[in-house]
């Protein structure tokens, strides 16, 4: 027993050493240009946003006046937002916090954003402009995350994919373009176009016009990014950690948006469940968790240059009245 | 950051990737004593690759006026001031052939600087806006001079100005796949062709900030960022006119100042770009103090004054012009391969031939042999056979004035 006191002592020390190394270890580069996260990181915050149920039938509009009533009695999560300053290219810290609220009305979710930002970036197409964009993040599959687990709230982790829904400002754009997407003359009015695609003009060129899929690049490479009618403004995506962030073969998310008096409010919707495996599965009474990032256009945010919030937070789902 | 060797620099440098050499790099040499912007090999890849919607703005070849042009605007003065490269420092009294042929560069390249002005970012860089870009042939023909009716002579002209044909340099260590925070950008392990993958890129532009050439573009079109392929279906022998045999690009080939020559840099002392950039030291690295071991190679204008061309193509200058204007026996006889054939040539042999001319160029005697140079393919082939005189062919009067 006299001897048992000191080794007690000596082992809770060197228990404490290695926390402490650990905790070191956490703070120091991880992989090239990505800074280990804190422990505070890993664990959810205490706000729950409470996902409620109305009973309401989908509008023939989906826009944000049309859903405006979903809304009526959220409770509203805020969420403080940050640089991201872990993993190159750090940037961001323009936008310092956002309201989230959530409805569902037994087959679709509903998630509504909204975030002051005095400037209205919808368009990149000019090499110097970014647009304004907003996304949510949810742990993919049934978790409980908790400090212990190390479920990264920045982008997932290995073997711990995340699903992500991306709206993008310029995406709305297109969707009321012509062709389902803003050419560059939408930039550039008086530009000129060689592209004669009357048959009828004397410069309509037949090998230039049918070579034209074959020479668009992203699009011929079927990057969502640059299709025409993507006919959606949200983003349906998983990352599996920094610079794994994939676009999903099966797209299933939506949104509408609405930027008034220096704040974009912006309406992400989707059907409570999917048929995709890559998809976060939302059940009535249930539960899960969500991050997210938002990006100022007008400050050249884009990728991991963002406003995020370094916490996973968790949502319960109300149930169904008749459950 | 990992430390990889960049022998432009002679020194170590650092960078996020381990070092990886391709088995053969895809490289060129241009004579600019020769070019005459004809914007041949302009129009010759614009034809065929960046002719589309979108595109316009876009010249993955294009050739500049030094000093003043530039496409995009001033793209390497501002890149110069980025890293604090005001003067040239280099330590060029110790050399090894192999490590450090040109000395050592003791300034920060695009990635120390960043790593020193802590940007939390791979590489300094700036995103060229819109109007940088549209005006590709501004400056031409725009000399420099300190006072009018300058009078110029050799060996420096203080009333010049210079051409220079610029691509992608494919280089070892790209600034733009260092840039790329989603590894949408690859160098490719057969032929060191640096490629963007147009399904995976989402438009960041972080590869245009970061890349010092500013050869990667922004498409608005398609939302996503292109830049040169180093015509890659031609390298891999796909176009049926040299029968499965790597063939020289769209804008070498199409040259008609005959200024250009592409190939591989590879181990092999008798493939002539190896041994023009290696071995000759004729050839100069663009910018090599941007640290990204670029891939084409410049036989620097013997006119223009020596500190701007320092600057420029580093301290090999003075060396490289006095090989260019006196050039030896075999120098010459490896310069005549210069566009003699579309095909890629592997490898050379010197049959020799009768000396012919003989005389003093600036104190030195220079002879010239009237040598036959073969080049030979990938497979080991013939492809070519030429001397150093050109032969002349004299067309019988009866076709005077005919095709």
């Amino acid at each position: 027993m006299k001897n048992g006191i000191p080794l007690f002592k000596y082992g809770a020390s060197l228990l404490g050493i290695v926390f402490l190394s650990a905790t070191i270890y956490a703070a120091e580069e991880t992989a090239p240009g990505v800074k280990g996260m804190s422990e505070e990181e890993f664990a959810p915050t205490k706000e729950v946003l409470a996902v409620k149920y109305v009973q309401a039938d989908k509008p023939y509009h989906m826009d944000v006046e049309s859903l405006k009533d979903r809304f009526k009695d959220a409770k509203g999560v805020k969420v403080a937002l940050q640089k991201q300053d872990k993993a190159f290219p750090n940037g961001g810290g323009s936008v310092s916090s956002a309201e989230v609220k959530a409805a569902h009305d037994g087959t679709t979710i509903y998630f509504q954003i909204s975030w002051s930002d005095p400037t209205k970036n919808v368009r990149a197409i000019a090499v110097q402009e970014f647009r304004d964009a907003v996304a949510l993040m949810f742990p993919l599959g049934a978790v409980e995350i908790t400090p212990a687990e190390h479920f990264s709230p920045r982008m997932g982790d290995r073997e711990k994919p995340v699903n992500l829904w991306h709206w993008k400002a310029d995406w709305e754009a297109d969707l009321v373009a012509k062709g389902e997407l803003e050419d560059v003359e939408a930039q550039y009015p008086n530009m000129h176009d060689d592209f004669n695609t009357n048959p009828y003009s004397a410069y309509y060129h037949r090998d230039l016009i049918t070579s034209v899929a074959v020479l668009s690049g992203g699009r011929a490479a079927n990057n969502l990014l640059s299709q025409p009618g993507r006919g959606r403004t949200v983003e349906d995506l998983n990352a599996e950690g920094f610079g794994t962030l994939t676009t999903q073969d099966h797209q299933d998310v939506n949104g509408c948006s609405h930027y008034e008096e220096g704040t974009w409010t912006v309406i992400i919707y989707r059907s409570l469940i999917t048929e995709d495996p890559h998809d976060v599965q939302f059940v009535p009474g249930g539960n899960s968790y969500f991050n997210m990032a938002v990006w100022n256009g007008e400050e050249k945010d884009r990728n991991g240059q963002k406003n995020i919030s370094t916490q996973w937070h968790p949502i319960t789902l109300e149930r169904v009245a008749w459950q | 950051m990992t430390l990889v060797h960049n022998w432009h620099l002679g020194r170590r440098m650092e960078y996020p990737y381990f070092e990886s050499r391709p088995k053969r790099q895809f490289a060129a040499i241009f004579n600019i004593n020769r070019c005459i912007a004809c914007q041949t090999c302009t129009m010759a890849c614009k034809s065929a690759w960046t002719y589309n919607k979108g595109q316009e703005h876009m010249w993955w070849n294009n050739v500049e006026t030094k000093p003043y042009g530039g496409y995009p605007q001033s793209w390497d003065v501002k890149t110069l001031k980025l890293i604090d490269n005001g003067e040239n420092t280099w330590y060029t009294n110790e050399k090894d052939e192999k490590l450090s042929p040109y000395g050592v560069y003791e300034g920060d390249t695009i990635f120390e600087a960043a790593s020193k002005k802590n940007l939390n970012q791979w590489a300094v860089g700036y995103i060229p806006e819109d109007k940088e870009w549209r005006s590709p042939n501004f400056g031409e023909d725009v000399a420099k001079s300190n006072k009018p009716d300058e009078h110029s002579e050799l060996p420096e002209h203080s009333r010049w100005f210079f051409y220079i044909q610029r691509l992608c340099n494919h280089c070892t260590y790209p600034g733009c796949l260092a840039a790329c925070p989603r590894k949408a950008i690859y160098k490719r392990k057969e032929d060191g062709i640096v490629l963007i993958d147009q399904k995976r890129c989402r438009g960041y532009r972080k590869c245009v900030e970061q890349c010092p050439y500013k050869k990667p573009m922004f498409r608005g079109l398609t939302r996503v960022s292109e830049k040169c392929i180093a015509c890659y279906p031609r390298i891999e022998g796909k176009d049926p006119l040299t029968k499965g045999r790597p063939m020289e690009t769209r804008c070498m080939t199409a040259c008609v100042g005959q200024i250009r020559l592409q190939g591989f840099l590879d181990d092999n002392p008798k493939n002539p770009v190896t041994w023009l950039i290696r071995h000759d030291k004729l050839a100069l690295p663009l910018y090599p103090q941007f640290g990204t071991e670029p891939n084409i190679y410049y036989i620097p204008p013997r006119w223009a004054p020596r500190a701007y061309l320092r600057q420029m193509f580093g301290p090999g200058v003075d060396e490289a012009i006095e090989k260019f204007m006196v050039p030896s026996r075999e120098r010459l006889a490896v310069m005549s391969l210069f566009r003699m054939a579309q095909a890629i040539i592997f490898e050379y042999k010197i049959e020799e031939g009768p000396k012919v001319f003989e005389t003093v160029i600036h104190g030195k005697k220079f002879e010239m042999f009237n040598d036959t140079v073969i080049g030979y393919g990938e497979d080991g082939q013939e492809i070519l056979r030429t001397t150093v005189e050109e032969p002349i062919h004299i067309r019988d009067p009866k076709y005077l004035n005919s095709i």
